[in-house]
């Protein structure tokens, strides 16, 4: 039964920076393809979640990462034969290391072609005043599970009840899904359990729901705070908002993709 | 006002404070909670039937952070704190028990 679509699909290239929404992607068991390949890690941060992200410098949700290697980082080139030949499906290749080269332009508009250079944390050093390095992995540092997803509904229901507009980009998903027939603006919500096949291969398990923190006061393109939205949240909806699926059928997951109820 | 980690020593630790109850702002009205020794501030306005804003009451997600208007508090943890909410005099209720006699107002209409 299809219950929704794939509004957009985006993939955040560096953890805490701005994202970017894709035409199409790869999810794998770990996640999609391209994110969340790098962090900045802080020496004084929580053993537990060391990131340093817009909750300890607003601005960072500000900074653009982007991949130098553009489409090559959307699809495995052999993913279809992984499919075709090899049931019950192969892993594909991902590309090589360098095309997953980011370039990190700042609020400021100072552009570092590779954010491995030196120069990238030197100057964000002097900007936080804390020690950070970069940390680099292809199959993605997520905080709590390997795909994130929010309704449309949800992000206008909590803007109508706050009296204010509330970018969808606050929340940071990987899919934004619009819901058919529905009532329940926060219907995601209702699905952790069940199963979802999304495009013609992606089956998820919804696992459990999002629990927010400050990332979604900020406002995507400007910093600016509003920690009544996550008081909101926290006090009409157990803080929670969007959920968290894992992945049980790799596949590729295209905007406009009908999601299915299995 | 002032907040501080509890580890940090000298004045103003909680064995200092003789606070019995402090004011609290929410939805632009304001109360007067009773506060036991040892009780967070946020422990302290649920107890109170008060709907103070809070989820993961360890520090984590921020959900709880309040203007801290006058007074003083020491936290065991400011981790979902930034940097620039500490210079604003913001702290996180589930984590701040009072650490001084001067009176304590929390705002949490941020």
């Amino acid at each position: 039964m299809q219950i929704g679509t794939i509004e957009s699909v985006w993939r955040y290239p560096v953890k805490g920076m701005r994202g970017e929404e894709i035409p199409h992607t790869y999810t794998a068991f770990t996640g999609l393809m391209g994110d969340r390949i790098y962090g900045v890690v802080a020496s004084d941060g929580d053993p537990g979640h060391p990131w340093h992200t817009g909750r300890d410098q607003e601005e960072f949700v500000l900074y653009k990462a982007r991949y130098n290697s553009g489409e090559e980082l959307l699809l495995p080139k052999n993913l279809d034969a992984t499919y075709d030949e090899w049931a019950p499906g192969i892993d594909p290749i991902y590309p090589d290391t360098d095309a997953f080269k980011v370039n990190v332009e700042t609020p400021e508009g100072v552009t570092y072609d590779d954010i491995e250079d030196p120069a990238f944390i030197a100057d964000l050093e002097k900007i936080t005043g804390r020690s950070l390095r970069v940390h680099v992995t292809q199959r993605g540092q997520f905080d709590a599970r390997p795909v994130s997803l929010i309704s449309l509904s949800a992000a206008a229901k909590l803007g109508e009840d706050l009296g204010m507009e509330i970018d969808k980009r606050r929340f940071r998903a990987n899919f934004y899904v619009e819901w058919d027939d529905q009532d329940d603006p926060f219907y995601e919500l209702s699905l952790v359990g069940k199963t979802l096949k999304i495009g013609d291969c992606l089956e998820v398990a919804i696992v459990e729901r999002d629990p927010r923190c400050t990332m979604i006061t900020l406002d995507p393109d400007t910093a600016v705070a509003t920690p009544k939205l996550l008081q909101h949240l926290g006090r009409n909806h157990g803080g929670d908002a969007g959920v968290f699926a894992a992945v049980l059928q790799r596949g590729r997951v295209n905007k406009g993709d009908p999601i299915f109820l299995k | 006002m002032s907040s501080s980690n509890q580890s940090d020593s000298g004045a103003g630790s909680p064995a200092d404070a003789t606070v019995q109850s402090f004011r609290l702002t929410l939805d632009s009205e304001n109360h007067i909670v009773p506060i036991a020794a040892g009780e967070t501030l946020l422990e302290a306005a649920l107890a109170s039937g008060i709907d103070a804003p809070h989820t993961c009451t360890e520090g984590r997600c921020g959900t709880c952070m309040a203007w801290l208007r006058n007074g003083d508090v020491s936290m065991a943890s400011t981790r979902a704190l930034s940097k620039r909410n500490t210079e604003r005099g913001y702290v996180l209720a589930c984590q701040a028990r009072p650490s001084s006699s001067a009176p304590i107002w929390l705002d949490f209409d941020l």
